[in-house]
């Protein structure tokens, strides 16, 4: 399910360790080097992933980012396939595997990664130090106060820890990688730190969690992706192509309101949920509207609270929708002024959703025009300026509800205004969005460079921006040198990057 | 015996003048003690806890005080006391302008004439020059007066007491101390009142002085029942000192100006045909700077906006130099009042209409309602309302007021709307709502399922609905329970 409000805070941490000191990074010598299966048994199998990392800089987009690094834990599944956490792998440069009292570094690669659920695929280049060591298998979802350890290399040393601890809740919640999806997660009460990241939960000598965040202000609360969302990720892989997350694309009201359901004439008890607003262009969009109920969703009935009734547990109808993929349908039975109806909803990707996600290993886009420096609006640049235009707050609220992307590829944001003699008068206009330039509405940042580099130049360029009534004005003749000067003076290697 | 008689003469004559300079500047101070209490914005039937200051009045003609609008504003009750705290006596409040921080109040019920019999009116004086010394009366406690010199450094435009409203203002520098009764006060020049204390900067040591032509303005106001307020324009505007603007502009070197941005509604600049893009160039041949400054022959530069509201009345024609598309423009403009706006800028002295249905509290929005949520209210308050505040011309059509659903009263008619608050009501029962009185005469009419329609323009679910009846019976229950009434129009 992917959440569109922006408001989301975030108390959930990453437990993946950054940047280890020194010291830690020194690998102990006293192990033997041909350590096998034999004597460490499953621990050979839970590997230690060390990642050097470039991290985009979204406040001056030309430049290369921030060369940092953390360590993880990663989990050998089959041949040549270690499960780990996305978080530990994003924006990497190079990845190392170590096998537990094995010195020896292993260059690995991603084969697959998925933001959404937080879960990625790595591969070895060489497969043959690895060859016979146990594959952990996938259990079920474990039962709630049942006992699971959990085996990871957390921060405080460099070998392997291992704790204990019992499942207190399972619920649906948000993954705080991309900040905007909700999934299935099993709460436990073991002492998960940084680098137990991406690490396995056992029970039974089964898989059955993966280590993913923690929260920051409660002690021994650990989370971790209970296996439907790492089986999910396999299945959608098998394809060789990781095709994320569908969703139906409707928000939901609960029908609680006894005059509200006088209206509806819906009896005390009868099942449905109000469908409060359907997304533009989603999966049901055409096929529900505003106002519908609906009561059943392939075959499950939907209650007041829009839980549906899954191996005898309530969890929230979205949870029959996530375990779909592409291309799937929904059977929906709904009641419309009164009529019972049924229909079919094919899921479907949701690209605009990407406003919202926290996005990994793209290197941002941006334009600079005469010291002006443009950028698309996502979450990562409202992350990196916090913005505090109304306008700006609104246009990203709203983006996908009020359909404001049909019109708008991307919102470009005047982020920065770099002084030069060409456009030092200009005040007020950082941090809004751009309206139109030379009188055309702005709909994408390519447009946007297209309209600043015309073939046949303009008097001037006139920007203007949203909710600002006094443009922009560069004269053209003198915005190409303007542009060379802000480029040296500010040390610009790159004065644009459309994709 | 000649010389000994004129330095007789002379000792008498300085004697004189110390006589008239102090004692009867006294004579003319009024302590003003006002308990003032707002109204509470989450729960517009209750008031706050009421809070009281104290400051120096002025007695002018007529026994009327003048003291600031700040003073007077929000009052419960105001007191009029004597300098050596012997005599008491209440007041009313004759006129109030919040926009210049201005208010003129009169005696109310109580033996006025024992009250004023020490007492003499001080005149207005006239306008100060920059570099003159002025005196800024207080008084202790024991009725001691205590006076402080300052020397004005400089006039500008300043806001004080209401956001967005600038008047002349004159700038001192004086160190002042605490004393009672010190929330604003009276600045003496020559024996005369040049001007009352808004505000005392003590980092700096800034006094700022409401000038004598803003008092006389407001005097004149005030002399009739009829008060009328400050004249306005009606626009926005920006500098125009880019270079590459003034070019777009066609704005020639030798020509000031300021960007008009908007032009306000029903204002006096829309009725005279001044538009938005327009560049104001001079008002009553005054020539207005790139950043808005004129020359003003007392003060030096000045900023425009003291062309409308230093001298003017609403109904004065003023003769306004514009350019529009690179050609000058001479057009006249009838200065009014600023027109009703859809989202109050304060709600000072009015008690917020509101009306409780069934456990949904339903309010006109404010500026106060913004500003309630802190001083980062600009982030912090929901940000449809903030829109709604910044863009009102998307909002205006029907209505007189922005009606919007603050709160909701777990009851058993707004069972499952727990959560709904800051939506903005578009219709109720089928029926557009311009304000509070609209929305009561809508929620008259429930459909035949005795059903209430409530319709938001934003939110979600863009409807619910409210049982008539249990409305009904959960209102009553609520009055029960404290609330004095269910609406206040």
């Amino acid at each position: 399910m992917i959440k569109l409000s922006s408001a989301i805070s975030i108390t959930l941490c990453i437990l993946s360790t950054l940047t280890p000191s020194l010291a830690e990074q020194k690998e102990p010598l006293a192990p033997a080097a041909n350590a096998t299966a034999a004597t460490n048994g499953i621990y050979s199998s839970i590997v230690r992933i060390e990642a050097a990392t470039q991290v985009p800089n979204y406040r001056e987009p030309w430049k290369a980012g921030n060369f940092s690094g953390g360590i993880g834990t990663g989990f050998l599944i089959g041949p040549n396939k270690f499960l780990t956490n996305a978080h530990v792998v994003s924006n990497a440069r190079r990845l190392l595997i170590t096998v537990h009292g094995s010195p020896q570094k292993h260059p690995a690669r991603i084969l697959h990664i998925a933001h959404d659920c937080d879960l990625a695929l790595l591969e070895v280049e060489d497969f043959t130090p690895f060859e016979g060591l146990e594959h952990l298998e996938i259990g079920l979802v474990p039962k709630l106060e049942s006992q699971v350890r959990v085996i990871g290399y957390p921060v405080g040393g460099n070998r392997i820890s291992v704790t204990r601890g019992v499942v207190s809740r399972i619920d649906f919640s948000t993954y705080s990688h991309s900040r905007a999806d909700q999934h299935l997660v099993v709460q436990i009460d073991a002492a998960i730190n940084p680098g137990n990241s991406g690490g396995p939960v056992l029970q039974d000598g089964r898989v059955v969690g993966v280590a993913f965040q923690g929260l920051r202000s409660a002690d021994n609360t650990g989370y971790m992706i209970p296996p439907p969302v790492v089986k999910r990720f396999l299945k959608d892989i098998e394809d060789g192509r990781y095709d994320q997350y569908v969703d139906l694309g409707i928000s939901e009201f609960t029908l609680f309101n006894p005059a509200m359901r006088k209206k509806f004439g819906l009896e005390a008890n009868a099942p449905g949920v109000l469908v409060a607003s359907v997304m533009p262009d989603g999966p049901c969009d055409g096929v529900l509207e505003d106002n519908d109920i609906l009561t059943e969703l392939n075959g499950n009935a939907v209650d007041a609270a829009g839980n549906v009734l899954i191996d005898g547990e309530k969890v929230n109808m979205n949870e029959i929708v996530e375990r779909k993929f592409a291309g799937d349908e929904i059977k929906l039975r709904f009641i419309r002024n009164g009529k019972t109806m049924e229909k079919t909803a094919t899921l479907k990707p949701f690209p605009p959703a990407k406003m919202y996600s926290v996005q990994y290993g793209v290197a941002p886009r941006f334009t600079t025009f005469a010291g002006l420096v443009f950028q698309p609006l996502d979450r990562n640049l409202y992350a990196a300026h916090s913005f505090k235009n109304t306008r700006v707050r609104r246009l990203f609220v709203h983006y996908i509800d009020e359909a404001i992307f049909k019109e708008r590829k991307d919102i470009v944001i005047l982020t920065r205004i770099l002084s030069d003699p060409i456009n030092t008068h200009i005040s007020n206009h950082t941090g809004k969005a751009i309206e139109s330039i030379n009188g055309e509405k702005v709909t994408s940042l390519d447009q946007v460079h297209a309209l600043l580099n015309p073939e046949e130049t303009p008097e001037f360029f006139v920007i203007k921006c949203e909710g600002l009534a006094r443009p922009i004005v560069i004269p053209s003749n003198k915005a190409k040198e303007a542009s060379e000067r802000t480029m040296r003076n500010y040390g610009i290697s790159t004065p644009y990057r459309l994709k | 015996m000649k010389p000994f008689l004129t330095i007789i003469t002379t000792l008498t004559l300085a004697i004189t003048a110390q006589v008239m300079a102090n004692p009867n500047i006294k004579d003319s101070l009024v302590r003003v003690n006002s308990t003032q209490q707002r109204w509470n914005t989450s729960q517009p039937w209750d008031k706050l806890a009421p809070s009281s200051r104290g400051a120096l009045g002025v007695l002018l003609e007529n026994k009327h005080i003048l003291t600031t609008a700040e003073m007077a504003a929000n009052s419960t009750y105001i007191e009029l006391e004597n300098a050596d705290s012997t005599r008491t006596l209440p007041a009313t409040v004759v006129a109030i302008d919040y926009e210049s921080n201005l208010a003129l109040l009169a005696p109310g019920n109580g033996n006025a004439e024992s009250f004023f019999s020490a007492l003499q009116p001080l005149a207005l004086g006239k306008p100060a020059k920059i570099g003159d010394q002025v005196d800024v009366w207080q008084l202790e406690d024991n009725g001691m007066p205590l006076i402080t010199k300052a020397t004005i450094q400089g006039a500008d435009i300043v806001s004080s007491f209401t956001r967005g409203h600038y008047f002349l203002t004159y700038e001192a520098k004086g160190s002042m101390q605490s004393a009672t009764s010190s929330f604003a006060l009276p600045v003496i020049q020559d024996g005369k009142l040049l001007g009352m204390l808004s505000s005392y900067n003590s980092k700096d040591q800034i006094i700022d002085i409401i000038a004598p032509e803003i008092i006389a303005a407001f005097l004149a106001d005030a002399a009739d029942d009829d008060y009328q307020g400050f004249p306005s324009l009606g626009i926005g505007i920006t500098n125009t000192v880019d270079p590459n603007f003034r070019l777009w502009l066609k704005l020639p070197e030798d020509m000031g100006g300021l960007y008009i941005t908007s032009v306000r509604k029903r204002s006096a600049a829309e009725k005279a045909g001044i538009l938005k893009g327009d560049v104001l160039l001079a008002i009553e041949d005054k020539v207005i700077g790139r950043r808005g400054y004129y020359d003003n022959e007392k003060y030096g530069r000045l900023f425009w906006s003291h062309l409308i509201r230093g001298g003017h009345q609403v109904g004065d024609e003023i003769k306004i130099t514009l350019l529009r598309d690179g050609e000058k423009k001479e057009i006249t403009a009838e200065l009014t009042r600023s027109g009703k706006k859809l989202i109050p800028n304060h709600m000072h002295d009015q008690a917020p209409n509101y009306l409780v249905k069934g456990g949904f509290i339903f309010q006109e929005l404010s500026a106060t309602y913004l500003e309630a949520f802190g001083s980062d209210w600009r982030s912090k308050a929901p940000l449809n309302l903030l829109d709604a505040f910044i863009n009102p011309e998307d909002y205006e059509e029907g209505r007189n007021k922005l009606v919007f659903l603050s709160a909701t009263i777990p009851t058993p008619a707004t069972t499952g709307y727990e959560r709904i608050r800051n939506f903005i009501i578009a219709k109720v029962n089928g029926q557009e709502i311009a304000d509070i009185a609209s929305l009561i005469k809508a929620f008259e009419t429930p459909d035949a399922d005795g059903l209430h329609t409530i319709e938001f323009t934003d939110g979600q679910p863009k409807i619910v609905y409210l049982d008539a009846n249990t409305s009904d019976t959960i209102d009553a229950k609520l009055l029960q329970r404290g609330i004095p009434a269910l609406s206040r129009q």
